[in-house]
């Protein structure tokens, strides 16, 4: 599948190999990263770079500064509000009964006496929003995340999740509205939305990168995991085996082990 | 000390009853007040940081609280290494020296900004979890507002010869050790494998001349 892709879609770009070696650091490193299209996700992401610094990021800066933030937060509740049908639909595939039911209350509660569901009037009294997906259910089914693929426009991804994207969109109600219109605003919006939200922070992530694709990637595979294991992770994280100092430096540095560390 | 303890360890190994018996009762012993420890050690380097945070203060003066922070709290070696890999044996003496002196700069610039006010928000503690006789991994929250869940960070302290170390933060459950490490692998294996590809971009990035 790997080997049709490299040949067929991604073409003249290729395919990341993996390292020609026999060092297993430096595959583990390979295998880690999950990206064998790397060289074709690395152009998609140049392109994604470029039509949010020319067009996202402006809209998402104006957004920002002319609406004050309790009404982006109305519209962030609301946009929040409309994808409870697919929260509640992934919660029940997921066996997680307790979740369904908060949703279901969060959606009852804050569609009437939350107008709509601009105000959050659930998370008020701590019934608080967790968002679930069907990349998210068919991980918690056992479904691997498979390769690391940039997607156009849309961002870090990989095949189980973008897969669990097309079927969020179907299992959507709101997708079979009439109005068609609707779809497009909703999409817009949603952008617009989690743009101006994660303004700051993607500022300060590539500002504290060497390599920008690679803390993206980084950071998208840290994040979908604790969303899976919805946060439960945190407090059992998979932590790295970081080497203690005494194998450090034992071998031909054990001279310095007591020295202050270099600063 | 850890010369002592692993000479104590081989004397141990010889005498396998003894020594099962004492290291139980070093782990069981010595765990859960190592385990306070961490707690207060990590609730005392917030509120250092609130504060000096909370005050009208420059981005220099965040980066200079924040540096400060950095040497007298983390074990910077250990995260240093860590984030290095396997190319921290392939690293000359020299190198593993600069990459140390720029992997600090590095850190206070994209850390020491990124909170610029603190003013009111708090750090509530949410359980401690021991990994192994030296780490254990303190839980935290920070959440202002109560609609949305709180922010979780997880530090990872470790038992060091100097006393307590911060060896890794966790928030929401994204690494900072495992984000470095990932990144600066990819900047390495871009620059052909060379540890000097990594080092002339940190040089690069935190301004530092060659």
């Amino acid at each position: 599948m790997v080997v049709l892709l490299c040949a067929g879609v991604v073409g003249p770009l290729g395919c990341a190999t993996a390292p020609q070696t026999e060092d297993p650091e430096s595959l583990a490193a390979f295998e880690r990263a999950n990206d064998p299209l790397e060289p074709f996700n690395r152009a998609v992401f140049a392109v994604n770079i470029a039509a949010d610094r020319f067009i996202l990021k402006p809209v998402a800066y104006v957004y920002k500064e002319a609406v004050p933030v309790p009404v982006r937060d109305m519209v962030s509740n609301f946009l929040h509000n409309l994808r409870s049908p697919v929260i509640l639909l992934n919660a029940l595939l997921q066996g997680d009964v307790e979740h369904a039911g908060t949703t279901a209350l969060r959606f009852s509660v804050n569609s009437t006496l939350g107008f709509a569901g601009i105000v959050d009037l659930a998370g008020e009294f701590g019934i608080v929003r967790r968002n679930e997906d069907f990349g998210q259910t068919l991980a918690v089914w056992g479904v691997g995340e498979g390769l690391y693929l940039m997607l156009p426009l849309l961002g870090p991804s990989n095949a189980r999740d973008a897969v669990g994207r097309v079927a969020d969109y179907f299992s959507d109600p709101l997708t079979y509205l009439r109005y068609e219109k609707f779809g497009y605003s909703r999409f817009g919006a949603n952008i617009i939305d989690v743009r101006a939200r994660n303004y700051d922070l993607l500022n300060d992530v590539e500002r504290a990168s060497v390599d920008f694709y690679a803390a993206v990637r980084s950071l998208y595979g840290q994040n979908r995991r604790d969303a899976i294991a919805n946060g439960a992770e945190a407090e059992l994280p998979p932590l790295p085996e970081i080497p203690g100092e005494e194998d450090d430096f034992e071998d031909e540095e054990g001279q310095e082990r007591d020295r202050p560390p270099t600063r | 000390m850890r010369k002592v303890r692993s000479a104590t360890a081989r004397r141990l190994a010889s005498r396998p009853s003894t020594g099962l018996i004492a290291l139980a009762a070093w782990l069981v012993l010595a765990s859960p007040a190592a385990a306070g420890d961490a707690e207060t050690f990590i609730r005392e380097t917030a509120h250092r940081v609130f504060a000096a945070y909370s005050d009208p203060i420059t981005d220099e003066g965040r980066e200079e609280v924040f540096r400060d922070v950095l040497s007298n709290t983390f074990e910077l070696k250990t995260i240093a290494r860590f984030t290095l890999g396997r190319y921290w044996r392939a690293a000359s003496a020299d190198q593993r020296e600069e990459y140390l002196r720029l992997f600090e700069d590095f850190l206070v610039l994209a850390y020491a900004n990124r909170f610029r006010d603190l003013r009111g928000v708090k750090l509530r503690m949410a359980g401690l979890r021991i990994i192994n006789e030296r780490d254990s991994l303190v839980q935290s929250e920070v959440g202002a507002d109560g609609t949305r869940p709180p922010i979780r960070i997880g530090w990872r302290v470790r038992q060091t010869g100097k006393g307590l170390r911060i060896i890794d933060v966790i928030v929401d459950g994204i690494s900072m050790s495992v984000t470095q490490r990932d990144q600066f692998a990819a900047a390495i294996r871009a620059a052909g494998g060379k540890v000097e590809g990594l080092l002339a971009m940190l040089r690069e990035k935190t301004g530092t001349p060659e």
